[in-house]
């Protein structure tokens, strides 16, 4: 069974039907991304799995539980943590004090001092800049200071959401490089994104969502050289 | 004003330096008429900064001519256009005043602003009759603003030191009614040293010009020091630590000292600004730490206080006749009991809606006390009397000074706990919700227990804070816990600097004490209270003594730019985009 199984989910806001019906699967130690406009149903989808929304229809199983009792901190305790949208760093605290807010979670001091470990080898900039505030950092800097911060709460699956967003495209590049890197680290990824070449370029599976639905899914390489896709998303 | 600059059709010419001057001159001789006009200059002037020589009304004028000054000298470029706009528009300030003192003399408009008394007449003229007094006014008013030129333009070193020396002597003028108290309660030498400085009425001219002399050396050596330090390497990050750890240190050894020697006024006054830390720690927990803006907050203090009269007063409405000790420890539960069920109905409104919220919560809280329905418990608006002072041993702790050590001990204990929570797993929760509660929870923060912990804790620092106000009353009544106290405390930990512990002592102390030792003044010190809280946030919005974090918040554009400056992997349009998000 997969590690994470979106069953038919209807999510509201107030009356407005964001998620009209979102089926997914993620396999354990893959990338699957899910790709769509903007105000296709994206980050509603993240959210839920987060357990920051909760649907009025339908079901999450991770790891063999179904989320729907949980709020969204024993979510996040539970492995499944979230990169969201724009980043949102903590602007007035500095990169290190952002990771030790991602290791909220965590209770063992040194298990917490090697992550961080881990993540300054991952992202050398960030060494130079520990003690700044995270807030005077670029853009593609904080994208990594939020990154860093999720994976410090050692995720057994990361949901990022628009990790490229308004980034140049050298640091695009290097976002997806480190997606990459984490997946090879064994950990799980849901990968949303706007930039449907690049993301189904690396994902193992894609799912395409307009209006709150999913209309089409496929291993990355079928959806890339899919007619439909490449109309719509890749111009 | 973009909007109206927008309708006109082409931008106005920009004033010229000689306009801007005047526009100074007139705005500080309109603020000046304005003072002399609500009667604050005379009402000032019944206290004397140096004895029969300058009040205090009168160094209000002075400090208008040099205000006028040294604004109007920022406009100037060169050294000698500085004295002279500064000249100019003291001038001009004083020629307001002069002008009152004209129409004053023309027509009588006491009918109209009963202030203007034949005593602002006599002294605005300084008793010289209206010509006399015109060019003794237009003439101090360009000293003023000639000396406030140069000042402005003298080196930062030399102005601080002149800035001291004055300011110094303002505050041992003004209160020198207390610091004589206190320097002829400490002993013979510090008794010798009053009368060197004092005379019975108030500081001496010699006193003065020593006391000037004193300060300017001693605030020359402290920027000598700096200086030196500066001139070395930076100060680390230790040093800093170790500095503001002793400035700490020395203002509580202050605070504990200074009762003893200062009498029983002073000691009601301090335990009134001790009630005011205690409250202010348990709202900065809320506020400063969680982010929870509450203004329903005096029902916290309200609770220990009815908890503790109810559970120890000598009288009718009493539920059990307990020692205060036993009281004390009930109160405070209770109180952390009403503020995580107070808590939970507000849980998911953010903002400015939650002040809106809480703000009702706290009048719902004094209703109930005042109501029929809950006066035979509660004693309606008579409230409860005759709750025992408490007793150590045999002493009884019946004295202002005493019930303000207890004070003491009990913010001791409490600054004790708000520091390890703003250091725990807690603390951290609380940081990271008032962020950005989404993230908060995405991280595995417990946003419904972190919250209701704040409330309940916040409120837990009221409640002591309470069931001391209640036996230094020795009773309590609804008409005690008004709006206006969760609106004090809310005041005094945002000058203070939110989210600081030390921030919380000097905004008690500057917005409590202080304006209990202007009580001559009466409804005038809530015009200072207002200006000093506008003041303030123009000035520094971090407030007096900011935390860490806080300071980074209000500077962090600078840093920004600093480091926009330096190279960065983003195309220049980009660039902006992203540091917009
Ligand atoms: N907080 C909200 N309140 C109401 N509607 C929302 C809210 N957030 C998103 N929506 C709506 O839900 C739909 C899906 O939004 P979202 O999931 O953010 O899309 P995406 O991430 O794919 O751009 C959009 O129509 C959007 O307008
Ligand atoms: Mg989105």
């Amino acid at each position: 069974m997969a590690l994470l199984e979106i069953d038919d989910i209807h999510v509201f806001y107030d009356k407005i039907e964001a998620l009209k019906g979102v089926s997914m699967s993620v396999e354990e130690g893959r990338i699957v991304t899910l790709v769509g406009g903007n105000g296709a149903g994206k980050s509603t989808t993240l959210r839920a799995v987060s357990g920051l929304l909760h649907p009025r229809q339908g079901a999450i199983r991770y790891a063999g539980e179904t989320l729907g009792q949980y709020g969204a901190h024993e979510i996040a305790a539970m492995g499944l943590v979230q990169v969201p949208e724009g980043r949102r760093i903590f602007g007035r605290l500095t990169v290190n004090e952002n990771l030790e807010m991602g290791a909220f979670t965590q209770k063992n001091r040194q298990q917490i001092a090697e992550d961080r470990e881990r993540m300054l080898t991952l992202f050398p900039r960030l060494r130079e800049r520990l003690r700044q505030v995270a807030g005077t950092l670029s853009g593609g800097e904080q994208q990594m200071v939020a990154t860093a911060r999720a994976m410090m709460a050692r995720p057994r699956a990361l949901l990022m959401d628009e990790p490229s967003m308004g980034l140049s495209p050298m640091m695009v590049e290097q976002v997806f490089e480190t997606i990459r890197t984490i997946n090879a680290q064994g950990v799980t990824v849901l990968l949303v994104e706007q930039n449907a070449l690049l993301a189904l370029s690396i994902a193992d599976t894609g799912y395409v969502m307009e209006s709150g639905r999913i209309v089409l899914s496929g291993s990355g390489p079928e959806l890339l050289d899919d007619e439909r896709v490449r109309r719509a998303y890749l111009g | 004003m973009p909007t109206s600059l927008a309708i006109l059709p082409r931008r106005r010419q920009p004033a010229t330096p000689l306009q801007r001057t005047l526009g100074v001159g007139l705005v500080f001789g309109v603020i000046g008429v304005y003072l002399a006009a609500v009667g604050l200059l005379p009402m000032l002037n019944k206290r004397s900064v140096i004895v029969d020589t300058i009040g205090l009304g009168d160094a209000t004028m002075i400090a208008i001519g040099l205000g006028a000054g040294a604004m109007a000298a920022r406009h100037a470029h060169t050294r000698g256009g500085a004295t002279l706009h500064g000249l100019l528009a003291g001038a001009v300030a004083g020629a307001m005043a002069a002008a009152l003192a004209v129409v004053m003399q023309l027509v009588s408009l006491q009918s109209i602003f009963i202030q203007l008394s034949p005593a602002l007449f006599t002294m605005l003229t300084l008793g010289l009759g209206l010509a006399g007094g015109a060019a003794v006014l237009i003439g101090g008013g360009a000293a003023a603003g000639l000396a406030g030129a140069l000042l402005r333009d003298s080196p930062p070193g030399g102005r601080r030191i002149v800035l001291a020396g004055l300011g110094t002597v303002v505050v041992a003028g003004v209160f020198q009614e207390l610091i004589q108290l206190v320097l002829q309660n400490a002993g013979a030498l510090t008794t010798s040293a009053s009368e060197f400085f004092y005379t019975w009425e108030g500081l001496s001219q010699q006193g003065a010009a020593a006391i000037f002399v004193i300060a300017a050396i001693i605030a020359g050596l402290n920027a000598m020091v700096q200086r030196r330090a500066a001139g070395r390497v930076a100060a680390s990050e230790r040093r800093v630590r170790l500095r503001r750890l002793l400035r700490a240190g020395i203002l509580l050894l202050l605070l504990v000292c200074f009762p003893l020697l200062a009498g029983s006024y002073i000691g009601q006054v301090l335990m009134l600004v001790g009630l005011y830390i205690l409250m202010g720690m348990g709202l900065n927990l809320e506020v400063g730490l969680a982010g929870l803006l509450d203004l329903g907050f005096v029902a916290f203090f309200a609770v220990g206080a009815y908890t503790t009269a109810l559970l120890t007063a000598d009288s009718a409405h009493a539920l059990a006749a307990l020692s205060y000790w036993e009281a004390m420890p009930i109160a405070v539960l209770l109180s952390i009991c009403v503020g995580v069920i107070f808590g939970i109905p507000v849980l998911g409104v953010r903002g400015d809606y939650l002040a809106v919220a809480t703000m009702g919560l706290g009048e719902i809280v004094r209703v109930i006390v005042t109501s029929d329905f809950a006066a035979p418990l509660l004693g309606g608006a008579q409230g409860v009397l005759q709750i025992p002072k408490p007793r150590i041993g045999a002493t009884v702790l019946a004295t202002p000074v005493a019930l303000f050590y207890l004070t003491l001990a009990a913010s001791a204990v409490a600054a004790y706990v708000a520091w390890r929570l703003e250091n725990s797993r807690l603390g951290r929760a609380w940081m990271a919700l008032r962020d950005d509660e989404d993230v908060a929870q995405a991280l595995g923060v417990n946003l419904i227990r972190s919250k209701l912990l704040a409330y309940g804790l916040g409120a837990a620092f009221a409640g002591l804070g309470g069931s001391i106000f209640a036996v230094m009353l020795s009773s309590v009544y609804p008409s005690s816990f008004q709006l206006l106290i969760s609106i004090n405390v809310l005041a005094l930990i945002i000058v203070g600097g939110m989210g600081s512990l030390p921030g919380v002592v000097v905004g008690s102390l500057a917005l409590i004490g202080l304006p209990e030792l202007l009580r001559e003044f009466g409804e005038y010190r809530y015009l200072f209270y207002g200006a000093v809280l506008v003041i303030m946030m123009r000035l520094k919005p971090e407030g007096l003594w900011p935390s860490e974090v806080r300071r980074r918040e209000l500077h962090a554009g600078d840093e920004a730019e600093a480091l926009d400056a330096g190279a960065d992997l983003l195309p220049a349009g980009q660039h902006a985009s992203s540091a917009a998000e």
